[in-house]
């Protein structure tokens, strides 16, 4: 079809590419709707810190990113839902600190180099056939407990005290929600980069909740606009040599205007 | 009383609900019973909503103890016998994307098994729910494009597709007009004759619906319980139920306009 397609490492891009779109835009439903948007970002930046010990150590900088980025979400439910403490101070108190702590571990381990720069911005050349078989595995693991869930979720995102008082698992379900993000986030970065996950999560919904439709044809527009940015952008970044990440976000935000503008009421 | 011989549905003894040193609720021990019609009354900050929540396991009370159905709270499980409507049910966030339908779906949620789809029935049920509160004409429309009284019947659309024993409703007329008031207490008083439904709801609109009620509670920080509302509605009775705090009676001298001694 397309020149771009010969080499395999855009073949195994576009596959990872996407899956993250899919990954990204259904658990960004529930983020979005949960008023979470600011998790997505802290979760990034968690994920990080895995990156920064993977770099230096030696290991899988991915699978310790999923590791660091699923207990980091799992300290922020337990303070939201175990302290009086304000949610979007404790992300962003999460967010800085992580960073803080990535940059340190980085900087004593020397690693501050390239292979850095492509975790913070993603990089369509830099997916491994490893990365792929882990974005694979994760990335069906979360998606088949998003969708088992589904209903559950939607109900709490509508009414949390509601939806406990008919009998539902809110806590676990919480507890679920934000690993299934976490693990999301993480296998995200190497494609659209730890600084930029956050938009492809939040914006395809934010654009699809213009057309003011039901919760399914929401989650499906999303699906769609997540889609066809992770395309356009990766495309873009191939003949163009800019990070994935970037492109990737920028036509994303270009549909949300284009949503934006054509349901003006 | 026969109904004494039955296990109530909720059973409160000496309940107490102390924060950082303001007690909200002080021994309350009350039974509600399978049938009954009950409103509760009471100034603004007098715990009422803080028992409904503690009914209902949103709140831990400091002592005391609820049983439903007589059983522990941390050992009930079938949360599908109750329907709660919360205060806010009317002021919905309008950007929500759910449909009617989409919502009164959502009381067949927790029914269901986790692997199951919605099956026949619980399409057969939340379609009764929603004929039985007339908005099945709305069922494609998006919630927050809905009137605050059509909002509401959805909310309660929503409580009855679990199939409840019992409808418990907080403030549920906050940001409705009166004809959709007056609809909405014959829609209660209906489900609570026709269906056999239990129905608890706080109010402040006791002169509206004291021909239908059973029993009335009055919540002040402790509770009163009147099994003859009619009497009750007098104003010395409202006076000295009110009493505790002479500041909060100016406020609902409306309530006895026209009646001396207020």
């Amino acid at each position: 079809m397309l020149e771009i397609f010969d080499y395999e490492f855009m073949q195994r891009a576009f596959i990872a590419g996407l899956l993250i779109a899919t990954l990204a835009s259904i658990s960004g439903t529930f983020i979005v709707l949960k008023r979470y948007s600011l998790m997505s970002e802290t979760l990034a930046h968690s994920a990080l810190v895995g990156v920064a010990v993977g770099l230096v150590a030696g290991y899988n900088p991915l699978w310790v990113a999923v590791i660091v980025a699923v207990l980091s979400s799992w300290l922020i439910e337990y303070l939201r839902s175990s302290f009086s403490l304000y949610s979007d101070a404790i992300l962003s108190i999460i967010l800085s600190g992580s960073l803080a702590l990535a940059v340190i571990i980085v900087s004593l381990g020397g690693a501050f180099n390239n292979s850095l720069f492509s975790y913070l911005f993603g990089s369509i050349l830099s997916v491994s056939s490893e990365d792929l078989v882990t974005i694979m595995l994760f990335g069906s693991l979360a998606l088949g407990l998003l969708l088992i869930f589904s209903k559950e979720l939607f109900f709490i995102c509508y009414d949390e005290e509601v939806a406990k008082t008919s009998g539902i698992k809110v806590k676990f379900l919480n507890f679920l929600l934000v690993t299934v993000v976490a693990i999301i986030i993480a296998l995200s970065i190497r494609v659209v980069g730890s600084l930029l996950i956050g938009a492809l999560m939040v914006i395809p919904t934010a654009a699809a909740l213009q057309f003011r439709v039901g919760f399914k044809n929401t989650m499906l527009i999303s699906l769609v606009f997540a889609l066809f940015s992770v395309i356009f952008g990766m495309t873009t970044s191939y003949y163009y040599s800019l990070p994935s990440g970037a492109t990737i976000v920028l036509s994303v935000i270009a549909l949300f205007i284009i949503s934006l503008v054509i349901n003006k009421k | 009383m026969q109904l004494e011989f039955k296990i109530p549905i909720f059973d409160v003894k000496n309940l107490s609900f102390i924060v950082r040193e303001n007690t909200i609720l002080s021994n309350i021990s009350l039974e509600i019973f399978h049938g009954e019609y009950i409103a509760i009354i009471g100034p603004n900050g007098g715990g009422k909503t803080t028992l409904i929540r503690m009914l209902l396991g949103l709140e831990k009370p400091t002592s005391g103890e609820v049983r439903l159905f007589g059983k522990k709270m941390k050992n009930f499980k079938e949360w599908h016998k109750i329907g709660f409507v919360p205060q806010r049910a009317s002021l919905v966030d309008e950007n929500f994307p759910a449909t009617v339908e989409d919502i009164v779906k959502m009381g067949r949620v927790a029914k269901r098994g986790i692997f199951a789809g919605f099956s026949k029935e619980d399409a057969e049920v939340v379609e009764d729910a929603m004929a039985k509160m007339d908005i099945i004409h709305l069922k494609d429309k998006m919630i927050g494009t809905l009137s605050g009284g059509q909002r509401q019947r959805t909310m309660i659309a929503r409580a009855l597709a679990s199939s409840p024993e019992i409808l418990i409703l907080d403030e549920p007329n906050t940001g409705v007009d009166m004809v959709s008031q007056q609809r909405f207490y014959k829609l209660l008083s209906k489900l609570n004759k026709e269906e056999n439904i239990t129905i608890v709801f706080i109010t402040h609109d006791i002169g509206v619906i004291a021909d239908d009620i059973t029993r009335l509670f009055t919540i002040n920080q402790q509770a009163a319980i009147c099994n003859n509302p009619k009497e009750t509605l007098s104003c010395e009775d409202m006076s000295a139920l009110y009493g505790i705090d002479a500041h909060l009676i100016s406020n609902h001298k409306h309530d006895c306009s026209g009646e001396s001694g207020c």
